[in-house]
Order: C-alpha cells, then sequence, then structure tokens
C-alpha cells in the first residue's frame, strides 16, 4: 500500500488511467508535449553537434534568419498553439453543466457531500458515486483553508476556496473505485485526507441514490444507540432521521456502506471502528475528534455493532 | 524628411518610440484585467465575460492597430528593418536610426504576440 501511496501513479490514482473523459483530455495534451518536446530536443541538439563537428563555411544572413524562424517565429507558434488547446481543455473541464450536480465541502481533514436526492438535497460524505458515462458537475467550496479536489483517473484538479466556489467535470467512463485526493496542503492531516469514488452503472447509482437519500433506521432500544446519544457523539455527527444532528463532522447515517473509514484511509471493518474511537488520534494524527478510550468493553461493542448496522 | 512644425515627442531620432510600443502592451494588460476583474466582482459568482469579450477583443485590436502604426513609422522615418543581416555599428545620425527603427520593429512583434496572448484568455474561457 505505502509504495502505491508514495509514488501516488500506479492503480486506483493513476492519472493515465483514461478512467475518465477529462483525464483523457489533459493525457493526450501530455503526450503531445512530450513527444513534441522529444522532437525538438534531438533536433536542436542534432543540429547542435552538426554545427560543432562540420566545417563547412556558415554565412551570417543564412544563421540570422534560421534563429529569427527557429528560435522565435517557431516557438511562439508552439507556444501560442498549445496555449489555446490548454484553454480549450481548461474551459471544457470548469463548464458549469452536467447530467447531474454535487456540492463537495472541504473540511479539515475530510469532505463533505451533498446530493440532489429524489426528495431535496441530503448530505453524506468521504465517499462519492457516480453514473458511468454520465456528466456530473461538480460544485466546490471550503470551510476553512484551501484544499484542492483531484481524482487523478477521472480528472481535475480543482481548488476548494472558502468564501468561492469553483466547479469542475467530471464524465467517468470505466466502472471501478478510483482513488480521491486533497491536493493542496491544508495542515498536519492532509495526506489523510482521501475519498473514494466510486463509478457504478446509471441504474445502479440511482438505486443507490435512493438508498442514501433514506433516513437512518435505528431501533430505539438498541444499546449502542444509546452509548452514541450518552458520549454526545451526535453534537457533531448527524444521523438523519433522528435527533442526533451535529454539523461538525461526517454525515453517519449510512457510513456502513461506505468502503472506507477515516475519510479514505482504512478499510470499513468493526476492528478498524473500534480502534477508530478508542485511538482517534493514533488512526488520524491532529483529528479533529476527540477519542473516546474510556468507553467500557460492552460500551465500545454495542457502539460498534450499531455503527456497522448503519447501512 | 523631418517635419517643419515644433519636434514631437515620436519623431526621427527619439528614443521614446522604442518605450512606446512595449507601454501600449502594458496599458492594454493593465486595461484588460481592470475591466474583466471590476465586471466579475459587481456581478454575482459564476458570472460569464460574454458580454465584455468583446471589449477586451476591440481594446486589443485597438493596441495592434497602435502598435503597427508605430512599427510604420519606424520603417519610414527610422529606416528600420524587421531583419537586419549584419550587425549596426555605423556611429551616425542615420545609424542610430536604423538601429532604434529596428528594435522598435522587434519590439512591435513582441508586443503584438503579447497582446494576443492576452486577448485569447478571454476569447476562450469566457467566464469569470
Ligand atoms: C467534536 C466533534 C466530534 C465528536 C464529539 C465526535 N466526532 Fe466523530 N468525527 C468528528 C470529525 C471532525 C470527524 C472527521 C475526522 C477526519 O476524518 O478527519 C469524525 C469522524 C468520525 C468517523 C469516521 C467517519 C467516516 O466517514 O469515515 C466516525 C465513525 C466517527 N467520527 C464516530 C464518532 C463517534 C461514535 C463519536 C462518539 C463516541 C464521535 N464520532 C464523536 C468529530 C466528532
Ligand atoms: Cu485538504
Amino acid at each position: 500500500m505505502l509504495p502505491l501511496v508514495l509514488t501516488g501513479c500506479a492503480g486506483r490514482h493513476n492519472w493515465l488511467a483514461s478512467a475518465g473523459a477529462e483525464a483523457q483530455a489533459v493525457e493526450d495534451l501530455f503526450w503531445v508535449l512530450i513527444l513534441g518536446a522529444a522532437v525538438i530536443w534531438s533536433l536542436v541538439i542534432g543540429l547542435a553537434i552538426y554545427a560543432h563537428q562540420t566545417s563547412a563555411p556558415r554565412k551570417e544572413p543564412q544563421a540570422r534568419r534560421f534563429i529569427v524562424w527557429g528560435g522565435a517565429a517557431l516557438p511562439t507558434l508552439v507556444v501560442g498553439g498549445l496555449l489555446i488547446w490548454g484553454m480549450v481543455i481548461l474551459r471544457d473541464i470548469t463548464a458549469k453543466e452536467g447530467d447531474l450536480t454535487v456540492r463537495v465541502d472541504g473540511e479539515r481533514w475530510w469532505w463533505r457531500v451533498i446530493y440532489d436526492g429524489p426528495d431535496g438535497p441530503f448530505t453524506t460524505a468521504n465517499e462519492i458515486r457516480l453514473p458511468q458515462g454520465q456528466t456530473t458537475l461538480f460544485r466546490l467550496t471550503a470551510d476553512d483553508v484551501i484544499h484542492s479536489f483531484w481524482v487523478p483517473a477521472l480528472g481535475g484538479k480543482m481548488d476548494m476556496i472558502p468564501g468561492r466556489e469553483t466547479s469542475l467535470t467530471l464524465t467517468p467512463l470505466e466502472q471501478g473505485n478510483w482513488g480521491g485526493i486533497c491536493a493542496e496542503y491544508c495542515g498536519g492531516a492532509h495526506a489523510l485526507m482521501r475519498f473514494d469514488t466510486i463509478v457504478m452503472p446509471p441504474d445502479d447509482f440511482r438505486t443507490w441514490l435512493a438508498a442514501e437519500a433514506a433516513p437512518a433506521e435505528i431501533a430505539a432500544d438498541d444499546p449502542g444507540w444509546q452509548v452514541f446519544l450518552d458520549e454526545g457523539c451526535g453534537a457533531c455527527h448527524t444521523l438523519r432521521g433522528t435527533e442526533a444532528q451535529g454539523p461538525v463532522g461526517p454525515d453517519l447515517t449510512h457510513m456502513a456502506s461506505r468502503e472506507r473509514l477515516g475519510a479514505g484511509i482504512y478499510a470499513m471493518t468493526p476492528e478498524n471502528l473500534s480502534r477508530w474511537i478508542t485511538d482517534t488520534d493514533r488512526m488520524k494524527p491532529e483529528v479533529d475528534m476527540p477519542a473516546y478510550p474510556h468507553l467500557s468493553g460492552a460500551e465500545l461493542e454495542a457502539l460498534v455493532t450499531f455503527l456497522m448496522s448503519l447501512e | 524628411m523631418r517635419p517643419k512644425h515644433a519636434p514631437r515627442v515620436i519623431d526621427q531620432g527619439s528614443v521614446w518610440i522604442l518605450v512606446a510600443v512595449p507601454s501600449i502592451w502594458a496599458g492594454h494588460f493593465l486595461l484588460s484585467y481592470w475591466i474583466a476583474a471590476i465586471w466579475c466582482a459587481k456581478l454575482p459568482a459564476g458570472a460569464s465575460l460574454a458580454e465584455i469579450r468583446w471589449v477586451i477583443a476591440g481594446l486589443g485590436a485597438l493596441s495592434i492597430a497602435a502598435i503597427a502604426g508605430l512599427g510604420v513609422i519606424a520603417v519610414r522615418r527610422y529606416g528600420g528593418e524587421f531583419l537586419v543581416f549584419e550587425e549596426i555599428t555605423e556611429s551616425s545620425e542615420r545609424g542610430r536610426d536604423r538601429f532604434i527603427g529596428h528594435v522598435t520593429l522587434l519590439l512591435c512583434g513582441l508586443s503584438v504576440m503579447a497582446v494576443l496572448f492576452t486577448v485569447i484568455p478571454g476569447l476562450v474561457i469566457g467566464q469569470c
């Protein structure tokens, strides 16, 4: 895992994976740039070697003309062309249109995600699902400091700036779970601010959206729910449809249906969840959630069972 | 062929023609930037530059026309050439004029490109 994270250019973070139309557009430009640079570099070096080795007499006017056309006119044209191409890409990937709109708010160090559900907008967190082949418009904001929203395999990236809204479109072409990261240093846990981007067939996506929009299903006498309330988790976390309406931390209404815990960094397992609650700061240094090491074994188990039932 | 009336700032022998050309570029850049910034700041978020992109393009056309005008002066009055094939070393009134004319023409080329590079984003992107 670590080598993958460090290189950032293999597997599900591979920005050359062609998994999205926007990433594909940037990749095309990239290859033209690299190959073009290789050709020009070889030409220049070849000429330099030739000039060094030949003893053929050269004429001043010829040399000057060569410098004007090869050294000034041609680069201007090349750079101008690349400028226009790059701007067209930028214009297209920041277009303010999409088949659906998702709002994402960068927080230290997690992601608040707001979908338009069947009955109006609802909030979830840390995992984004997208319909394959459709264009999603992201409207991006930040709450505290500048973050940057990037799913390398699909496209982007785009800064999230407090007090402003930026936008970005993603048109995923391939199904899969593509990694997302914060790409602008935002403080201590910046490198642990991640998310999953799951691309699914449009029909499955609609089914998921309806399920995700539904309120939490809770048995009032669930002992874990009691622990949740007694420990005050609801002051920071929301379980839609209950009295827990805290806006500070990620929405937990369907947290167990997420693939990862702690903003995309651990597998969603009871063991990891249990450690998250008792050793929060060790699981994610500088995290903005207090640890609960004082919970008894029974309380912790009830709480974890309860949370893992929130699908 | 020095005109008979009082000397102008930009006349044969004056170096101001050199300064004037990139100044037009700088002026165009600043004006475009200010207009776009004020326009975008006064309108709600996500506003479009569509209505004023032609202002920016028009400013660009004016600037290029002014630069071209100075280029013509550099050729006619200073005897400037865009391409010179030998060094201009002659220490005379005419040599200095030719040198100024040549440099002015090079700056004209640079400034026209710079103005175009300022206009293009306005035309292509068209949003704040
Ligand atoms: C002071 C506010 C606060 C309190 C109280 C709090 N949390 Fe959190 N919690 C957070 C924040 C902020 C995060 C996001 C941390 C991060 O990923 O950087 C978080 C994250 C989580 C996550 C991970 C969510 C995800 O999407 O991966 C779980 C699970 C969680 N908290 C459970 C609890 C439980 C259970 C309690 C009570 C025992 C609790 N929290 C109390 C603020 C709080
Ligand atoms: Cu961040």
